[in-house]
Order: structure tokens, then C-alpha cells, then sequence
């Protein structure tokens, strides 16, 4: 994980790129929410200053307070919807690179990573990586800035104060160093252990068949308590080293309000003498004590996004290890047996073909290469309409059972209406299966889950007749009774009429049907297709 | 939404009724949970306090200096409160954290558990394939747990305390300024309605958002596994893309959430600002001057601080929005009419016949197999069940070990009918697609009572005597990943050698493994346990001497 996110690091530089205008743009906003927030403090600390100490209602300064608050409040508006937006941008952006490798990269390649893995990182860590280069990316850009302005307001009216503000900052990242260390290790610490502690637990759930099935579930569960609690322990401890963090920012934000208020309070009573404290307006010291909680604002907005910085690494480096590396090694595909671009051009235009030879021998490479699954497809075959693959892995769209058979089938001179669609499944038993109660409204499951692998070679052939492409049938009788193998057989000799229909097949019943057999003979040795 | 609202709360009193009644970390969590409380309390008011208390002093001071009360003005006690509220306000904040933050670990602890045992005890843990051994289940189901876990620190507490703030608040601002008190209880109003109503949208949005993550996930697992048939149709793309096109209409829902959080944030933002201007004006409208408007600042700046804290709104929405659907989501393995007994333990003993009396099956989706079986299996005598794909073998093995309800008809164990919990203390089922633990080679074997001896034993019988040893011995580390899927099968059939139970089921126990291989292991097995009731289900050819039964 760590060699590939350190590698490349495709992921994040995509998601980068995609962000870098949107983040300018936030970050301008923010400064004028800041600018607003400043405003609004100058405006409402003359306001009642003006009120307690000259008993005069400054009715422009009050406006200017509120105009300036609803401009601020606007800025902060667009910024929160833009930041939205933007997300929402660099995680599609994210998707459209997955989609594009999922379509290009080669199928073995791609058959070779984790499927649970790679679904759910695609579910949620686009948007982890958009936090973390918008939301964590700005509020970063705007602690640059958002103190400084603040800063600089206080300056306008004692340049001291700001400087015992500056002087302050130092301090603080003093105490950040200190404790940085101890919080870097308790963020990854906390990572760690929270990620073990849901992974015994999400390991244990996944396992929970199995646990019943040997009678361990009473040990198992004490077992999980202790586990749990331990890192429930673990992660505690690190977290009271972890919040001080915020600790020392609420000290910092807190204490630099008491200070200023009792030297500035000090000044007022003529008891300190110090330049920039004394003799200040009342409005001028409140105005110094609002200004002082913004000046720590950003820090802490800061702060409160440390998760999304480490979700939004660990997504980076998921989804570059999972999705955008090049595979580990070249997934090699076995050679097929004989050439297919030479087998192709001898194949007849119509016909069944059978593909026979013992277990390992390479039927199914031959089939795939045939079928352009691995490489392009060969010249001429699968040019002219969608061809069709039957085996028990054959896809089914959710739905009705109609719904799978009519699914993107039809062809030129082909129908697909109610009544062709019901022929098809009456021809392979499908209306008449005690396993596949309903009719042609059974209800299939996403991914067929709730269909035997017979059943959906039944419906792969049902699909087929309905279109007109050649078939390529991967053991299409294998796991069938005699009489649905039977119906195949019909089926697969009725359909090789008018198109090309290969079977790869162990079945000499359905060998028999065929106009040609290629026997690829013993595992790996190279046999020239010899007719039937 | 309603609707699920309830039954989050039926479920959750169920829970409560059926599996929480002894939960000693619960109660534990209790001290912890007021601790936490009242130090947030404590926290916020104190932040109030800061801000209020220092306006105050420096409008005092400033009247006081500019008069001849300045010499003796006592500067000390304001000056020591206001350290006082910092300090205390930065120590309960992080006490605060601390003592939620352990509260909510020892909830989870508990919570968990709570759900393993409720899950352990649901029918479909037993029923049908496992859904949640599928990684993006998993992380979708988790995802609704940790929800749950964090419901009270980012939801119960901080709307706690920020309505304590807002009741003292208002009750002094009724006292110092009352002409501002409507307009600002007006104001929260408003704020509240524009919450309920932000709520109401941002809670269609994520229960769209679920539905449409969980289509996603389903289209592109069932591309990912039809790759091979789908590149073939040359359908690949377009497959792929429909099953993303969900995920982007999940990142164009969230950013419709993330677009109402935004307004929600930027009201909170303004209610401090209008709150503070209204009380000033209200006390300066009611003819207040110079000291007399000092305790209008005080409690006026006590709005603005809690319009400072208030900016955790955004967050309390959206928290509590995603509480109640994963309340819901996790409400389903907790429905009490659901529940069947905890699989008990396992009886040695013996068993010299199991025999199925006109056992009729029905499959997990509750459609019936047509026929009606009767078979005897003997000890010493095993018997292979055979059929295509789809015929129930499956069913059979999980019949009879007490997991599925057949559709009429009887097991009878030694001549006597015996009920599915009795069944399942006398049975081993050694499932097809059994998972391995991450954990230690031990404990993957369930063998507790068993010797070191017997254990090797039991892995030079599946050969992987050298396997085990070679990665570090019986007490090392194994995750499923780490292991082929033949190396899986083969520890999972080392199960079945060490089990006690007297009678043995093996779910295709030849699958993954090469055929060879295969006939030695299930020759061994079958001579181990010649005492026991064997049966086992199998595409390939039995082996010699077995019994049949074809389904």
C-alpha cells in the first residue's frame, strides 16, 4: 500500500488538479467572510461602545455592523456552496477515471483485484479524497490568512495589542510541537486501533455462519468483548493525549480574552501605563476583545478537520492501490491452444462448433479469445451483432424474469415483444421450474444471486435466441438434469441454423450435433484443429 | 420517514426488552455520560460567562476611569473571574471530550456486542448466503453502526447544551432587556423551523442517498463478477457505467446536503450578530444609559458566544439524520418476532441413525422443492447427496442441522422425532463457503477442549501440517486473504476432524480442492469419524462405498 501510494500517487494529483480552481475561489470567499466577521465586530464594538460611553446611538456604525455581517454572511454562503460543489466535482471526476479503467483495463487484470474491496472503496472514498483536497485544503489556505487579518484589523486601532496576539502564536506552535509528535502518533495510534477494533468486529460478522456452524458463538463473543474493550482501552488513552490539541487552542483563545480584557480593563482605570493599553476608547477595547476570539477562529476550524485529512490519505492510497496501479505483475493470460485468429477465419458462418479436450486443456482460453474477451476480438467474428455468452457466470440485470430475457437483446430481425419473450423461456423450461415460482414475473435478484448456475445458463440461452450475434457457451450442460440439458441441446442446434454457435464441452451428446470439432487433446500440448 | 422513525423505536425498545437486560458496561457508561454532560454544560457556560463578564468589566472600568471612581474601583475580583471562566471553560471543554468520548467507547463495547448476539440470534444469519461476508455490505452495515455509536456526542449533547444556554439566555435577557426577548425567541424559532424543514430535506436526500449507494453497489459487484460475460456481449462499459452513474447520483445528493448544511450554517452564524444588536437596541429604546446599559452588554455578548458555539447545528442535523436510518437499518436483526433460540452448544454422545421422514424443503426464499424424501443415514455408513446445481443439497445439510424449517415432514434421530434445537446441539455443518477468522490458526479451529497433539493431527489429515508450520506455527496470525481458497477449505475441514458432535455435514467438501487431494482427505475423514453419522454433498463423483441419495 505504502510503495504504490508513495509511487504514484495517482489519485491525489488527479484529485488535486480537479480542485485547484475551486480552491482559490473558496479560499477568497473565506477571507471575505472573515472581512464580513471583522466588520461586523468593528461595527457593533463602536455601536455599544459609543452607547455605555457617550450615551449616542451611532446609527451608521450600526448599519455598517449589520451590512457588513450580511456581507460576510454571504461570502460564507457561496464558500459553503461552492466548497459543495466542488466536492461533488472532484469525487465525479474520481468516478470517471475508475470508469475508464474499469472499462479498459484487461479482464484479467481487472478479474484479479479484490471485487468487495474495490466496490466499496468506489462507494465512499471519492468523496473522502474531494474533503480532503477542498474542505482540509482551504482550511489550511485560510489559517494562512484569516489571522493575519485579523491581526492587521487589531493593528488599525493598537498596533501593541496586535503584537501580543503575533507574540502569542509563536507560543501556541511551541505547544503544538510539543505535542505535535504525541498527536501525530495518537492520530495514527487512534487510526490503527480503531480501525482493528472495527475490524474484529466487522471480521467476526462476516464470519457469523461459520461461528454458529462450530458452536462458538458464546466463546467467540466473550472473546470479541475483551477484544473490543482493549482497544476501546487503547484508543482512550491515546485520546487524552489527542484532545489536547483543542486543549491548547481553547487555552489559547480563552486565556488571550482574559488577558486583554483585565490590561485593557487596567488601561481604562489610568492604573497601567503601557503604549497601546491605556487611554483607548471603550469601543476601541471592545473591538480589540471581539477581534482576538476571530483571531483564533480559523486554528480552530482547522483543527476540527484533522479526521478528514487522514480518511482522505487512506482513500487516496485505496483507491491508487486498488483501481489506478497497473497490476503487481502482468496477469499474463494462459496462450491459447491454437491460434485464434487462424481458427477464426476456418470457421463456418453457420454451424455449431464444439471446443472438446480434457480438464486444463485450455477450452475456455480458446472461448474467450474467441470472443475478443481477452484481446480484440478476430477478424470476423462478432463484427456484425452482439454475440452472446452462456455460462453459468452469464450476467442477469435485476428485475422480472421478462425483464432479464428482453434485457438488450433484439437485434435486426430479432423481437423481443411479450409473446417472442415467453416462447424463448417456454423453450428452456424456465415458465414450468418448481425452483423459479412466478412465471415471467419470477423475480430475479440483482446479479441473478437467487438463480442455480443451471438455471441461469438456462436463461443465457433464452437470452440468445432472442438476439442474433453469434454464441460462444462456456460447459452450457455441465450442471443441468437430463431433460434441461436436453432443451439446451434443442436450443443451442436450433439456434446454430442461422448463426455461428462454439461450445466449449465435456458433453459428447452435444459434441454429436456439431458440424466441426476442434479437440484441443492433452492439457498444453499444441494440437492443429483437426475437422470433424 | 415516519414510518421508519417508529420502527427504529420499536426496535430499539425491543433491544432493549430482549438483549439489553443485563448490560453491565451500559449502566457503567451512565456516570460517565452526566459527568460529560454536566461538564458541557459547564463548558458553555463558562465560554458565555468569558465574553460577558469582560464586555462588562471593560464598560464598567471605562464609565469608572472616565469619573472619579477609578481609585476605587476593584478591578481584582472581575479580573480573577474572568481567568477563572477561561480556565474553566478550556478544562471542561477537555473534560468534557474525555469523559464522552469514554462514555461513548464503553457504549460501543457494549453496543456491538449487543448487536454480534442479536445477529448471531437473526434467521437470516443462518438462512441464506451471508450478505455481510460481502465487503461493501459490510462497510455499508458498519457504517450504520458507527452512526449509531456517535448519535449522542454529536447529536444529544451539544443540542442539550445549546438549549440550556438559549433558556438562560432568554430568561436574562427577559429580565434586562424584555422588549428583545420576542424578537429573539422569534428568531430561534426561526431557526428551528429552518432546521426541521432543512432536516426533513436533508433525510430524503440521504435516505435516497442509501438506496441509490446500495444499487450501486449491487450493479458493479454483479458486473465485476459477470466481467468475463459482459466484455463478451461487449457490454462491459455500459454496465459499468450504469452501476457508477448511482454512485454520482450519491455525490450529487450529498452535495444537495452539503449545500442545506451550508444555509443552516450560515443561519446559525447570524443569530449571535442579530441577537446581541436586538438586546442593545431594546435596552437603549427602554431609556437605558451609560451603567444602566452595562447588564444589556452582559447578556448581549452572552448571544454572541452562543451564536459562536451554536455553529455545531449543521453538524447536529445531519448526525441525527443519519442516526435515525441507521437505527432503522439496524432495527432488522433485532425484530423480536424474527428471533429463534441461540444455536446451542454442542452434546458428544452418539447417534447411530438419522432418518428423514417424508422430509419436504423449502429454500431460504420459501420456495418449496417439489419432492418428498425419506432416507436413513447410519453411523460407520456415509452417504454422498447428489444433484445438479439447484436441487438442494444445500438445503438438505442445513435442514438437518436445525438451521432452515423443512416444509413438512420429520427427522427422526435414533427412531425418535427430534426438534431443529436438538438437532443443532448434535450437529457439525461444515458449511461450503465457511470463512476464516483473523485470528490465530487455534482459535480457527473451535477445538478448545483439544491437545496440541490432536490438533496437529487433525491438520496432517487435511495436509497442512507443513503449511502451518512454515507460517509460524498454531498460535500465528491467519486472515482469509492469506490463504488460497484450497488452504481455506482444508482448515475448514480440519474443523470437522476435531468436532465432538456425533453426526458430521460437509457442504461440497471436495470444492477448491484438486480431485486427487480431495479422495485422500474425505478417505481420511470418513475413517476418523466411522463412528459418527457422515454425510456429505458432492458434484463430483462420490467416493466408492459410500451411500447415495440423489436429490
Amino acid at each position: 500500500m505504502k510503495a504504490s501510494s508513495d509511487r504514484s500517487g495517482a489519485a491525489l494529483s488527479l484529485a488535486r488538479n480537479a480542485a485547484a480552481r475551486d480552491r482559490r475561489v473558496i479560499t477568497l470567499l473565506e477571507g471575505l467572510r472573515t472581512l464580513g466577521r471583522l466588520g461586523f465586530a468593528a461595527g457593533l464594538a463602536l455601536t455599544v461602545g459609543r452607547m455605555i460611553e457617550a450615551g449616542t446611538l451611532e446609527a451608521g456604525a450600526l448599519f455598517a455592523a449589520l451590512a457588513s455581517m450580511g456581507l460576510g454572511a454571504a461570502a460564507g454562503w457561496l464558500s459553503g456552496r461552492r466548497t459543495a460543489r466542488a466536492e461533488a466535482f472532484v469525487a465525479d471526476v474520481i468516478l470517471s477515471k475508475a470508469e475508464a479503467a474499469l472499462a479498459e483495463m484487461p479482464v484479467r487484470d481487472l478479474g484479479a483485484r479484490p471485487r468487495g474491496r474495490l466496490v466499496a472503496a468506489l462507494q465512499r472514498q471519492p468523496q473522502d479524497l474531494a474533503r480532503l483536497v477542498v474542505s482540509h485544503a482551504c482550511a489550511r489556505q485560510t489559517m494562512s490568512v484569516g489571522p493575519l487579518l485579523a491581526a492587521a484589523a487589531v493593528a488599525a486601532v493598537s498596533w501593541e495589542a496586535a503584537c501580543v496576539l503575533l507574540l502569542a502564536t509563536p507560543l501556541m506552535i511551541v505547544f503544538f510541537a510539543l505535542v505535535g509528535g504525541a498527536i501525530q502518533e495518537r492520530a495514527d495510534a487512534r487510526e490503527a486501533s480503531l480501525g482493528r477494533l472495527a475490524a474484529q468486529f466487522a471480521d467476526r460478522v462476516r464470519a457469523l455462519p461459520t461461528i454458529l456452524a462450530n458452536h462458538a458463538l458464546a466463546s467467540e463473543a466473550s472473546k470479541l468483548e475483551e477484544r473490543i474493550g482493549a482497544y476501546a482501552r487503547g484508543t482512550m488513552s491515546v485520546l487524552s493525549i489527542a484532545f489536547l490539541n483543542s486543549g491548547i487552542l481553547d487555552f489559547f483563545s480563552s486565556l488571550s480574552i482574559a488577558v486583554l480584557a483585565v490590561f485593557l480593563g487596567l488601561g481604562h482605570l489610568g492604573l497601567l501605563d503601557i503604549p497601546g493599553f491605556d487611554h483607548l476608547a471603550l469601543w476601541q477595547s471592545l473591538y480589540i476583545l471581539v477581534v482576538a476570539a476571530e483571531y483564533f477562529a480559523p486554528f480552530r476550524r482547522y483543527a476540527e478537520l484533522y479526521h478528514a485529512k487522514s480518511q482522505g490519505a487512506a482513500a487516496a492510497a485505496a483507491l491508487d492501490e486498488i483501481l489506478f496501479a497497473p497490476a503487481a505483475r502482468r496477469v499474463a493470460g494462459p496462450l491459447a491452444p491454437v491460434d485464434p485468429e487462424r481458427l477464426a477465419a476456418s470457421l463456418p458462418k453457420t454451424g455449431l462448433v464444439a471446443i472438446t479436450g480434457p480438464s486444463g486443456a485450455g477450452k475456455t482460453t480458446l472461448l474467450r479469445r474467441l470472443a475478443g474477451v481477452d484481446g480484440a476480438a478476430p477478424a470476423g467474428l462478432g463484427a456484425a451483432a452482439r454475440p452472446s455468452w452462456i455460462a453459468t457466470d452469464s450476467y442477469m440485470p435485476a428485475g422480472s424474469l421478462a425483464d432479464a430475457l428482453a434485457w438488450k437483446v433484439g437485434g435486426a430481425g430479432r423481437s423481443n415483444t411479450a409473446v417472442a419473450v415467453s416462447a424463448v423461456a417456454e423453450q428452456l423450461g424456465l415458465l414450468d421450474d418448481a425452483l423459479l415460482p412466478g412465471g415471467m414475473d419470477a423475480a430475479i435478484a440483482p446479479g441473478g444471486e437467487n438463480l442455480s448456475g443451471g438455471q441461469r445458463v438456462r436463461l443465457a440461452v433464452a437470452r440468445m435466441l432472442l438476439a442474433n450475434g453469434p454464441a460462444f457457451c462456456d460447459e452450457p450442460t455441465a450442471k443441468l438434469d437430463a431433460g434441461n440439458a436436453a432443451r439446451v441441446r434443442r436450443a443451442l442446434a436450433a439456434a446454430a441454423l442461422t448463426r455461428l454457435v462454439v461450445v466449449a464441452t465435456h458433453d459428447e451428446a452435444l459434441v454429436a450435433l456439431a458440424v466441426r470439432r476442434i479437440d484441443l487433446g492433452a492439457p498444453h500440448s499444441l494440437k492443429e484443429p483437426a475437422a470433424a | 420517514m415516519s414510518t421508519i422513525v417508529d420502527t427504529a423505536r420499536d426496535a430499539g425498545d425491543a433491544r432493549r426488552d430482549t438483549v439489553m437486560r443485563d448490560d453491565p458496561p451500559r449502566r457503567g457508561s451512565a456516570g460517565l455520560w452526566r459527568l460529560a454532560l454536566a461538564l458541557a454544560a459547564l463548558s458553555l457556560t463558562a465560554a458565555i460567562l468569558l465574553t460577558s463578564v469582560s464586555v462588562w468589566f471593560l464598560g464598567a472600568v471605562a464609565l469608572a476611569g472616565a469619573g472619579s471612581a477609578a481609585i476605587g474601583f476593584d478591578f481584582h475580583t472581575p479580573g480573577a473571574l474572568v481567568r477563572l471562566f477561561a480556565l474553566t471553560r478550556t478544562a471542561a471543554k477537555y473534560g468534557e471530550r474525555l469523559s464522552g468520548h469514554a462514555a461513548a467507547l464503553t457504549d460501543q463495547v457494549a453496543l456491538r456486542l449487543t448487536i454480534f448476539e442479536a445477529m448471531a440470534a437473526a434467521p437470516s444469519t443462518t438462512s441464506a448466503g451471508w450478505q455481510l461476508s460481502r465487503e461493501e455490505r459490510l462497510a455499508d452495515w458498519l457504517d450504520d453502526v458507527e452512526d449509531r455509536d456517535d448519535e449522542r456526542l454529536r447529536v444529544v449533547f451539544p443540542a442539550a447544551t445549546l438549549s440550556l444556554g438559549l433558556v438562560l439566555l432568554a430568561i436574562a435577557t427577559a429580565v434586562v432587556a424584555a422588549a428583545a426577548a420576542p424578537a429573539i425567541l422569534l428568531l430561534a424559532a426561526a431557526g428551528l423551523l429552518l432546521m426541521r424543514h432543512s432536516m426533513r430535506r436533508i433525510g430524503a436526500a440521504e435516505t435516497a442517498a442509501r438506496a441509490a449507494r446500495r444499487k450501486g453497489s449491487a450493479g458493479l459487484g454483479a458486473a465485476l463478477q459477470a466481467l468475463v460475460p459482459l466484455a463478451a456481449e461487449g457490454l462491459r462499459r455500459s454496465e459499468t457505467a450504469a452501476a457508477l452513474d448511482h454512485f454520482r447520483n450519491v455525490q450529487s445528493l450529498q452535495r444537495d446536503q452539503a449545500e442545506a448544511l451550508a444555509a443552516i450554517d450560515v443561519a446559525a452564524g447570524l443569530f449571535g450578530p442579530l441577537a446581541v444588536t436586538a438586546v442593545m437596541l431594546a435596552a437603549w429604546q427602554a431609556g437605558a444609559r451609560g451603567d444602566a446599559l452595562l447588564p444589556a452588554a452582559f447578556v448581549g455578548f452572552g448571544w454572541l458566544a452562543l451564536g459562536e458555539a451554536a455553529g455545531v447545528v449543521s453538524k447536529i442535523v445531519l448526525g441525527r439524520v443519519k442516526a435515525v436510518r441507521a437505527r432503522a437499518g439496524l432495527a432488522v436483526w433485532t425484530d423480536p418476532d424474527e428471533r429463534r433460540a441461540a444455536v446451542s452448544p454442542v452434546l458428544a454422545g452418539r447417534v447411530t441413525a438419522v432418518s428423514l421422514v417424508g422430509l419436504g424443503l423449502q429454500a431460504p426464499g420459501g420456495r418449496a422443492f417439489c419432492r418428498r424424501l425419506d432416507a436413513t443415514f447410519l453411523v460407520g455408513r456415509p452417504t454422498a447427496l447428489v444433484g445438479v446445481s439447484g436441487s438442494g443439497k444445500t438445503t438438505l445439510l442445513k435442514t438437518i442441522a436445525g438451521w432452515l424449517a423443512p416444509a413438512g415432514g420429520t427427522i427422526h434421530v435414533d427412531g425418535e422425532a427430534a426438534n431443529p434445537a436438538a438437532r443443532q446441539g448434535l450437529v457439525h455443518l461444515c458449511l461450503h463457503d465457511a470463512a476464516i477468522l483473523s485470528d490465530t490458526v487455534r482459535a480457527n479451529l473451535f477445538a478448545g477442549g483439544a491437545s496440541d497433539a490432536e490438533i496437529a493431527a487433525a491438520l496432517a489429515f487435511v495436509e497442512l501440517g507443513e503449511r502451518v508450520a512454515a507460517g509460524g506455527g498454531l498460535d500465528a496470525w491467519v486472515t482469509q486473504d492469506r490463504l488460497s481458497l484450497g488452504e481455506a477449505q482444508r482448515l475448514n475441514l480440519a474443523r470437522a476432524f476435531l468436532t465432538t458432535a456425533p453426526v458430521i455435514l460437509l457442504d461440497e467438501p471436495m470444492e477448491h480442492l484438486d480431485p486427487a487431494q480431495a479422495v485422500r482427505i474425505l478417505a481420511r475423514l470418513r475413517r476418523h469419524a466411522e463412528d459418527r453419522v457422515l454425510v456429505y454433498s458432492a458434484h463430483r463423483p462420490p467416493l466408492a462405498g459410500d451411500a447415495v441419495l440423489s436429490l
